[in-house]
């Protein structure tokens, strides 16, 4: 009976299937998507580096002048990432001092070639 | 009638991991089953040394797919129990809703298996859309459906905000609801009545003898649940009961999950409902003192049990990992024993099989049939005498 039931109910309601891409899926605000850099942001500590449990980032050169906690530092390098060795499990967010590094709310790239750098 | 063998996997269509089957059959009926499993050897145990304390998690949940959380929760709490550190109530409280959402959407996942592999499909479908409910809410909670990476040795990285703790409990009632239908179907429904009814019978002293675990376990009347007997994060302070059957079958395997899915949904409602306030993490020493801790886990398949010894320095000198399934698949080749061959497929699913996350088995073949330690060494001698044996490809 129990089948019948849901059966009738599942005549009268609407599809649960979304049309994507017609439709936009619906992504929370939390979702862990593509790693980005705000470059301005960046004061080169390496944190996000040294904690990547992938080794997807690695540190480049790259002097600028950024300001921070009221103060101008002289960064020597910014990260650089291999996004198609990322995993996004966020640790580089969560370790970021300034808020550099983060992950947006879109989905990432995928990619066979791990080594490939995306700027 | 001679006997003969029915050599399943490790490639076939019917499985979705890789596992050797060797079914060793009478005519319809199975007199013996013999095993291989360990081809999905990822080396994780060996990789986990190698990592700190911070980039170990997310390594560590991905031993499996399903119960991610239940590894990193395991080695978090054998860790943070090493280090003598507290975690915060708040942090206690987010680990035991996610751990709850995470039983809840791998025992949804389990019953859409189950039927699929009988041929009852509708529910199948049923009970994988419901899961999605509880994936949205872990995927709003954590950051990601599957991986949610919320531990973090000494506490959770992300709070829960008010707006997620009132969506999540919109959403239990229907999910109860649809809990209390299932309850009927299993019930009711002749389709469920006649392929899990008998099949794949352990009485309570086999499953003493062999071992088993979880559901598999408490099917078979065995009162044991490492919440209630090894308490950890907050299943002291929420009431809750272990849900345990007689029957003993995969009938009885089923009752105790879906018996599960009403207790993880009360205990989600009383954690999201009575959750205290204050910080949700305190700041953990990079290095832990030397020790051994034997951390003890409830996951959706049964018990969980992570081994790990420090050496004083920020990483793990061993961690060995004892996942459920593992635990368990003695006890399925022994009821497999004297049923029918079609009873395979939903005999094993009944255990909640995840054949990676097992995959951890060495076996060495010495000269003399004993069972010893090779040395690194050794082991790379016997390569080159072997390749040397084999000549070139």
């Amino acid at each position: 009976m129990s089948v019948l039931k849901e059966m009738f109910r599942n005549l009268l309601s609407k599809p649960f299937t979304i049309l994507y891409p017609k439709e936009p899926v619906p992504i929370p605000d939390r979702f862990r998507g593509r790693v980005a850099i705000r470059d301005e942001k960046c004061i080169g500590c390496s944190k996000c580096s040294v904690v990547c449990s992938v080794q997807c980032i690695s540190m480049v050169d790259s002097p600028k002048e950024i300001e921070f906690k009221d103060k101008i530092l002289m960064r020597k390098k910014k990260p650089q990432l291999k996004l198609f060795r990322c995993i996004r499990c966020g640790l580089c967010e969560r370790h970021c001092p300034t808020g550099a590094i983060y992950l947006k709310n879109e989905l990432s790239d995928s990619g066979t070639d791990r080594e490939v750098v995306v700027i | 009638m001679p006997e003969v063998i029915v050599p399943i996997g490790p490639h076939h269509p019917a499985l979705k991991e890789p596992v050797n089957f060797r079914v060793i059959a009478d005519g319809e009926k199975i007199v013996r089953l013999e095993l291989d499993l360990s081809y999905n050897h990822r080396g994780i145990e060996k990789a986990a040394e190698q990592r700190d304390f911070i980039r170990v998690l997310p390594l560590l949940e991905r031993v499996c797919g399903i119960c991610s959380h239940s590894h990193s929760s395991a080695f978090a709490k054998g860790i943070e129990e090493i280090m003598q550190i507290e975690i915060p109530p708040r942090a206690q409280y987010i680990r035991t809703i996610i751990a709850e959402l995470e039983r809840m959407h791998s025992h949804l996942l389990w019953l859409g298996v189950a039927a699929h592999e009988i041929g009852f499909n509708t529910l199948f479908m049923w009970t994988w859309r419901d899961r999605e409910l509880v994936q949205d809410t872990l995927e709003e909670m954590s950051g990601n459906r599957v991986h949610y990476g919320m531990n973090e040795v000494g506490g959770v990285r992300c709070d829960l905000t008010p707006h997620q703790v009132s969506t999540a409990l919109e959403r239990l009632p229907f999910l109860e609801e649809r809990i209390y239908q299932y309850v009927d179907m299993v019930n009711d429904q002749q389709t469920l009545l006649l392929r899990f009814k008998g099949v794949g019978k352990l009485t309570r002293e086999e499953v003493l003898k062999y071992g088993a675990v979880g559901p598999t376990a408490r099917a078979s009347g065995v009162d044991y649940d490492a919440r209630r007997d090894d308490p950890y994060f907050v299943y002291t302070e929420v009431p809750w009961n272990v849900v345990t059957d007689t029957n003993g079958d995969v009938y009885g395997r089923t009752c105790v999950r879906i018996g599960e899915l009403r207790e993880s949904a009360n205990i989600v409602r009383y954690c999201l409902e009575n959750l205290p306030k204050g910080p949700v993490r305190v700041n953990a020493p990079k290095i832990a003192p030397e020790g051994e801790i034997f951390s003890r886990y409830e996951a959706p398949r049964g018990e969980l049990a992570h081994f790990i010894r420090t050496n004083g320095t920020n990483k793990v000198e061993r961690v060995d990992i004892r996942t459920p399934t593992l635990a368990n698949w003695t006890s399925v080749a022994m009821c497999l024993v004297d049923q029918n061959l079609a009873d395979i497929p939903v005999i094993v699913a009944a255990i909640d099989p995840c054949l990676s996350c097992t995959s951890r088995i060495t076996l060495i073949n010495t000269p003399g049939g004993k069972p010893g330690i090779v040395t690194f060494d050794e082991l790379r001698k016997r390569g080159q005498t072997y390749c040397q044996e084999q000549g070139p490809p």
